[in-house]
C-alpha cells in the first residue's frame, strides 16, 4: 500500500508544459510507487501546478546517498545496464561485420568452401579497380545519386510551393496527404509498379505514347535509357519526402516577408533566392545527406527492373556486391567491394552526423 | 490570396497528386484483372472489382510467408524497442564522459549499408545453424533499426521536463522505476510513433531477407520478387501481392503524416 513519506510543493512556470503534467496527473493519481501530480482548483495558482509528491516507503529505501560527482559502484552498474546492452548489440551489428569484411577482403574465398581460403593481400582491391564492371558501378552510382538529388530538389521545391499556397485549405491538406504516399511504400513494390507500367509490350505508358504516334520504347532494355528510367522512378518515390522537408522550412517564413516583397515588386526568383532559400537551406542539406546515404544503399529497384543490365549500364555498387557474394559466391572479392562502399558511406556519414547533431541541438 | 491564384494552385496540386498516385492506383487495378485481361491491349481501364481470384490463389499458396513477415516485423519491433528505449533514456539522463560521442556513434551505424553486413551476418547465422529462421531476421532487423529508434527516442526523452526525473530521483525512485513508471508513461505517443516506423522499415526490407532466408522463414517481399522472373512475370499475382504488401505503409503514411518528417530526419526537422 501507498504510504506517503513526504510531500512538498513546487510551482511550474506556464511555459514548462503544464498541460502535459495536468493530463497525466489526473490519470496517474493514487498509483504507487512513484510520483503523483495533482492540479489545483485554487485561483491563486491558476496558471501553475501544485506538484505533490507521494512516494512509497519501499521507494525511499532504495535511495542511495551519494556525494556529488562520484557514483557508487551500484549506481554505475545500474547506469551501465541501461546503455550497454544496446551498445553491445550495435557493435555486433556494425563493428563486427566491418572487421570481418575487411578481413575477408584479403582472401580469395568462396562462400561454398570457406575453410579453404587463400591470403592474397591487396589483390582483391587491385582487381576491383581494374574491373570494368566495378568502375561502371561506381560511375552509375555517382550519376544516379547526383541526378536523382538534383531533380528531387527542383521538383520538390515546385511541389512545396504549390502546397504552401493551399496550406489553409482542407482540400489542400487532402491532396498533400495523397501526394506523399510513394515515400513509405515498399521499394520492391515501387520497382514492380513501374516495371508493370513501363513494360515495352503491355505497359500502359507505351500505350499512351502510341496515341501520340510514338513507337514502343524499351525503357529498361535500352542501355542509354535504363539508368535514367531508374533515376526517374527513384525521383518519383523520393520527391514527396523532399517536398515535406521543404514545406516544413517554408511554413516558418512569416507572411509579412512575402507582403514586403510584393510591395517592393520583387520578382519570384528574388523571393526564392532571398527569402525562401535561406529559410529552407538547412532542411535541404539534411535531405541531401540522407538521400545520398539512401542512394548508396539502393538495391531493390535494380534487382527487380534491370539486374544491372543491359550490359553494365545500370550496375550499382550494392548490386555488384550482391552479385559477387551470392551469384558467384566470390565473398572475398565481394567483401572488398563492400569495404569500398563502407568507406564511402563513412565519409558521408561523418558529415551527416555532425550536421544532424547541430540541428538537433539548435 | 487572390482567387485566380488559388484556382491555379488547386489545378497544380491535383496534377501533382495524380502523378504520385496514379501509378499506385494502376497497380491496384491490375490486382482485379484476370490473367488474360491484364495483358490486353488496349488496356482495360476499369476492372471488375468483384474478381478476387488473384488474391485467393495468392494467399492460398503464400499465406505462411505473409505470416512470416508479420511475425518477423512484430518481433523485430518489440526487440528493437526493448534495447532502444533504456539506452535513449540513459543517454539523455546520465551525465558521463563521451555521452555525445556515443550518441553520434549510434547514429552513424544507422547509415551503414546493409549489403556490407550481409556476408558476415550470413556466416554467423550459418555457423549457429540459424539461417532461414525467424529469429535470425528478427535479430537483424531489430539491430538495423536500433540506431534510428535510439536517436528518435532520445529526442522525446529530452523533451520531458528535467524536474520530473529529478523529483523522482530525490524521492528515492530507482533509475529503473523512474524509467518505467515516470518516463515511459509520459512518452507513450512518441514510443508509438517510433515503433510504427521500425515496423514499416522492417516490413519493407528485401536485401537481407534474400541473404538470410531460403524457404522456411521467407518474408513476403522475397516471395513477391520471385513472381518476376527472367522468363515470365506473373503480373496478376505481382499486383495482388503488391496491394497486400503496400497496404500497411499506406495506412501508416495517412495516419502518421504529422510525424513523418521528424521521424525520417531523426528529429532534426520539426514538421510544418
Amino acid at each position: 500500500m501507498l504510504t506517503v513519506s513526504g510531500a512538498f510543493v513546487r510551482t511550474f512556470e506556464p511555459n514548462n508544459k503544464p498541460s502535459l503534467l495536468l493530463e497525466w496527473g489526473s490519470k496517474r493519481l493514487n498509483k504507487k510507487p512513484g510520483i503523483c501530480f495533482v492540479t489545483s482548483s485554487s485561483k491563486r495558482v491558476s496558471n501553475q501546478i501544485i506538484w505533490v509528491k507521494a512516494v512509497a516507503d519501499v521507494a525511499s529505501k532504495n535511495e542511495k546517498k551519494t556525494k556529488k560527482g562520484t557514483l557508487t559502484r551500484d549506481e554505475r552498474l545500474v547506469r551501465a545496464a541501461f546503455i550497454v546492452p544496446a551498445v553491445v548489440y550495435l557493435m555486433f551489428m556494425s563493428i563486427f561485420p566491418f572487421v570481418y569484411s575487411v578481413y575477408l577482403s584479403f582472401f580469395q574465398a568462396k562462400l561454398t568452401r570457406l575453410h579453404k581460403k587463400f591470403y592474397i593481400g591487396f589483390d582483391n582491391y587491385k582487381q576491383l579497380f581494374s574491373d570494368e564492371v566495378f568502375l561502371a558501378a561506381m560511375k552509375n552510382t555517382f550519376v544516379l545519386t547526383t541526378a536523382s538529388i538534383i531533380l528531387e530538389v527542383i521538383l520538390a521545391f515546385a511541389c512545396a510551393k504549390v502546397f504552401l499556397a493551399l496550406r489553409e485549405q482542407r482540400a489542400g491538406f487532402f491532396l498533400r496527404s495523397m501526394s506523399i504516399l510513394p515515400m513509405m511504400i515498399t521499394p520492391l513494390c515501387v520497382a514492380l509498379i513501374f516495371s508493370y507500367i513501363l513494360n515495352p509490350t503491355l505497359g500502359i505508358f507505351n500505350y499512351i505514347l502510341s496515341g501520340f504516334g510514338v513507337e514502343p520504347i524499351s525503357w529498361f532494355g535500352n542501355p542509354n535509357l535504363a539508368l535514367w528510367s531508374i533515376i526517374a522512378i527513384n525521383v518519383w518515390q523520393w520527391t514527396p519526402f523532399m517536398m515535406l522537408l521543404m514545406l516544413a522550412g517554408l511554413v516558418s517564413i512569416p507572411t509579412s516577408l512575402y507582403e514586403a516583397a510584393s510591395l517592393e515588386k520583387a520578382r519570384w526568383w528574388h523571393v526564392a533566392r532571398w527569402i525562401e532559400l535561406p529559410a529552407i537551406k538547412d532542411v535541404i542539406l539534411i535531405g541531401l545527406i540522407l538521400r545520398v546515404i539512401d542512394n548508396l544503399k539502393l538495391f531493390d529497384l535494380v534487382y527487380i527492373t534491370t539486374r544491372g543490365g543491359p550490359g553494365d549500364s545500370t550496375e550499382l555498387l550494392t548490386f555488384f556486391t550482391y552479385r559477387q557474394d551470392f551469384a558467384f559466391f566470390n565473398v572475398g572479392y565481394g567483401s572488398a567491394a563492400a569495404v569500398i562502399i563502407l568507406i564511402i558511406s563513412i565519409i558521408v556519414t561523418t558529415i551527416a552526423v555532425s550536421f544532424l547533431r547541430r540541428m538537433q541541438n539548435a | 490570396m487572390p482567387k485566380t491564384n488559388l484556382i491555379g494552385a488547386y489545378i497544380a496540386a491535383i496534377l501533382v497528386m495524380l502523378i504520385f498516385t496514379l501509378p499506385i492506383i494502376w497497380m491496384f487495378m491490375g490486382a482485379f484483372k484476370t490473367p488474360v485481361d491484364i495483358y490486353s491491349i488496349p488496356p482495360i481501364w476499369w476492372p471488375d472489382f468483384s474478381y478476387l481470384e488473384n488474391f485467393k490463389t495468392l494467399l492460398a499458396e503464400n499465406w505462411s510467408f505473409l505470416l512470416n513477415s508479420v511475425i518477423i516485423t512484430l518481433g523485430a519491433t518489440v526487440l528493437c524497442m526493448i534495447f532502444a528505449l533504456p539506452c535513449a533514456f540513459g543517454l539523455v539522463n546520465f551525465q558521463f564522459k563521451g555521452n555525445n560521442f556515443l550518441a553520434d556513434w549510434i547514429l552513424s551505424t544507422r547509415m551503414m549499408p546493409p549489403i556490407a553486413a550481409a556476408v558476415p551476418l550470413f556466416m554467423i547465422f550459418n555457423g549457429m545453424g540459424m539461417l532461414d529462421t525467424h529469429f535470425a531476421l528478427i535479430i537483424v532487423y531489430a539491430g538495423f533499426n536500433l540506431p534510428f529508434a535510439v536517436w528518435v527516442a532520445m529526442s522525446f526523452f529530452r523533451n520531458l521536463p528535467k524536474e520530473i526525473i529529478e523529483a523522482a530521483r530525490i524521492e528515492g525512485c530507482t533509475w529503473f522505476q523512474t524509467f518505467w513508471q515516470v518516463a515511459l508513461p509520459l512518452t507513450k505517443s512518441g514510443i508509438a510513433t517510433v515503433s510504427t516506423f521500425v515496423f514499416i522499415f522492417a516490413w519493407n526490407e528485401l536485401l537481407l531477407a534474400l541473404f538470410l532466408t531460403s524457404n522456411e522463414a521467407k518474408t513476403f517481399p522475397v516471395v513477391i520478387s520471385t513472381f518476376s522472373t527472367i522468363t515470365r512475370t506473373y503480373w496478376e499475382f505481382v499486383s495482388a501481392a503488391t496491394v497486400i504488401q503496400v497496404l500497411p505503409p499506406i495506412i501508416f503514411t495517412l495516419i502518421m503524416q504529422r510525424h513523418i518528417v521528424s521521424g525520417l530526419t531523426m528529429g532534426a526537422v520539426k514538421n510544418g
